[in-house]
């Protein structure tokens, strides 16, 4: 059969961010696929070298506007392994609480957009309906509906108000039902089911080799979470269980994010019971040389960070590693054999976030290319199988 | 569930022939210095013997030689042995991992891009943070590569990023 080459980017035509997809293609399948990062380099693994160690963070949150609290936490993790400085209880559980109404409204944002993918258009409008509320409590608590992160090295630069505690309690208690509708609704949809079940399957070798993180690791039945297997904050302080899935297909992947957000409320909701007033940081009193490792657990996965230091104020090297860096490649494992209609749903099931990937150089790619994809005729393409299982079922 | 103890130990009888140094940092921390010739055999062991997850690679200019950090973490009991092996300048080469673990593709070229380490038998070479008219034998993460505008452009660049501070 004719081999068709189906460039996808440099402009992602459904999640608007960029990156380049090669697919090749016979017929409807896919059979090869090449994926090319780094279109918009902002260096900042260099500009690290040239700040102190009390700007970095603020720069760092700056890498994702979504997960902005991940990449502060896996710093100052990196830091506090150095330094060997203890975090006091109270800073502990307020790091918790952020990380988690990070990952509760990440995940919705996520739910959303993944209806909006296959046509479902009502789950995108009620999921990001649902988020808000989480973005304005972020604003009043913090100061910012995106720059919430408020970390620093041995603590936290702000304490949690105490007006603020019911309301996030309130916040919650109107949040879970509509998630748990939600869900309910996604599980038994029975044209969700055939759409979902079976395609973009990551097993559990894959997933290994291809060193996957976060949810689309979990997806695959692999025990891979930060905050178990290694707990920072408050999570070894409170109860709460990881959710995994065995198959390892789009379905998997939705349902571990669905049922995480429910292990999340659980989270905070402990940690707001448990807290108790006291300091908030530990004062960093001198750096010494040598090199420490912090890892979290983003929404998407597992944020790795390494920092080298050579005892002044700056850091001579610090590495960042993003979860969707290592999530993305596996893409190949996955896509090869999915039908052309499924690719773009398979991506996002990965939830791949390409500002916290893309911290690098400018790629150009040449003119070129058989078909060219524009993002109606994917998301149309996609809407169109929905339908046709709609009917079927 | 595995002890930590007993799995720290298991791995330092594995590469005792092979490292110049195994150090444990602290608790959950260990650093692994392998001397290139061996780094092929120490990185299989740990990803397919002790079956590790391969987090990332980190690289690192020394000045007179290039270091490339293999972070494994062990998931089930919570550490991380970093394995340490490195290139001398001009031309640092180290054997490529991603020829066993697919995973560490992207993060092989990175460091080929940036820091200029030569991975013997990568199966896929190419550029990969680098556009392709970018001069050939300049890599921007080294010690030695020259930084545009001095100190203040560069806090006036941080403040447009962080977007506070001076207008340009």
């Amino acid at each position: 059969m004719k081999r068709t080459i189906i460039p996808v980017g440099p402009y992602h035509p459904i999640q608007e961010e960029p990156e380049f997809f090669q697919l090749t293609v016979e017929g409807e399948r896919v059979v090869d696929m090449d994926v090319r990062l780094s279109y918009n380099h902002r260096g900042i693994e260099k500009l690290c070298q040239d700040l102190t160690y009390d700007q970095i963070p603020l720069l760092l949150a700056r890498i994702c506007g979504i997960c902005s609290a991940s990449h502060p936490m896996a710093f100052c993790q990196a830091l506090e392994d150095l330094t060997g400085v203890e975090v006091p209880l109270r800073a502990r559980y307020i790091r918790s609480i952020i990380c988690e109404m990070e990952r509760l409204h990440s995940h919705l944002l996520w739910v959303g957009l993944a209806g909006h993918f296959i046509g479902y258009n009502t789950v995108f409008m009620w999921a990001w309906k649902y988020r808000e509320p989480i973005l304005d409590w972020f604003e009043r608590a913090f100061g910012n509906r995106n720059h919430y992160e408020n970390f620093c090295v041995g603590g936290c630069r702000r304490d949690l108000p105490a007006e603020e505690v019911e309301p996030l309690r309130r916040l919650l208690d109107g949040l879970v039902p509509k998630v748990e509708m939600l869900t309910q609704a996604v599980l038994d949809d029975p044209v969700l089911r055939v759409r979902l079940r079976g395609i973009g399957v990551l097993s559990k070798e894959d997933a290994r080799l291809w060193c996957t993180t976060g949810p689309t690791v979990r997806g695959s039945g692999l025990y891979v979470d930060v905050r178990a297997n290694e707990p920072y904050a408050a999570y070894d302080l409170v109860d709460w269980k990881v959710v995994t899935q065995e198959e390892g297909d789009v379905m998997a992947k939705a349902v571990v994010r669905l049922l995480e957000c429910f292990e999340s409320a659980k989270i905070i909701r402990q940690c707001l019971d448990r807290m108790e007033p006291g300091p908030i940081r530990t004062e960093v009193r001198d750096m010494p040389k040598g090199e420490g490792i912090g890892h979290a657990e983003a929404p998407r996965g597992e944020t790795f960070h390494y920092v080298c230091s050579n005892g002044t104020n700056y850091p001579d090297r610090y590495k960042v590693r993003a979860p969707t860096y290592v999530n993305l490649p596996s893409f190949k494992s996955q896509v090869i054999g999915a039908e052309l209609a499924d690719a773009m749903l398979i991506v996002a099931a990965m939830d791949p976030c390409y500002s916290c990937t893309e911290r690098v150089a400018v790629v150009e790619r040449r003119r070129g290319g058989v078909r060219r994809l524009e993002q109606e005729e994917l998301l149309r393409m996609s809407w169109a199988k929905t339908d046709r299982i709609r009917r079927q079922v | 569930m595995a002890d930590r103890e007993e799995v720290i130990a298991r791995v330092e009888r594995r590469l005792s022939g092979l490292c110049e140094r195994f150090r444990r940092r602290n608790e959950r921390r260990v650093y692994v210095d392998v001397p290139p010739e061996h780094s092929l055999e120490a990185n299989r062991a740990l990803f397919d013997e002790f079956r590790a997850r391969l987090a990332t690679a980190s690289g690192r200019d020394t000045r007179d030689r290039v270091e490339v950090l293999y972070h494994y973490c062990f998931d089930e009991v919570g550490i991380v042995v970093t394995l340490r092996t490195w290139g001398l300048k001009p031309e640092p080469t180290v054997d490529s991992v991603a020829q066993f673990c697919p995973g560490a593709n992207f993060v092989e070229r990175e460091i080929h891009d940036l820091l200029g380490v030569v991975f013997r038998n990568h199966p896929d070479p190419r550029r990969l943070i680098l556009s392709d008219d970018w001069p050939s034998g300049v890599f921007p993460l080294r010690k030695d590569y020259p930084v545009r505008g001095g100190e203040k452009e560069r806090a006036r660049l941080v403040a447009r990023l962080i977007g506070a501070g001076e207008k340009p």
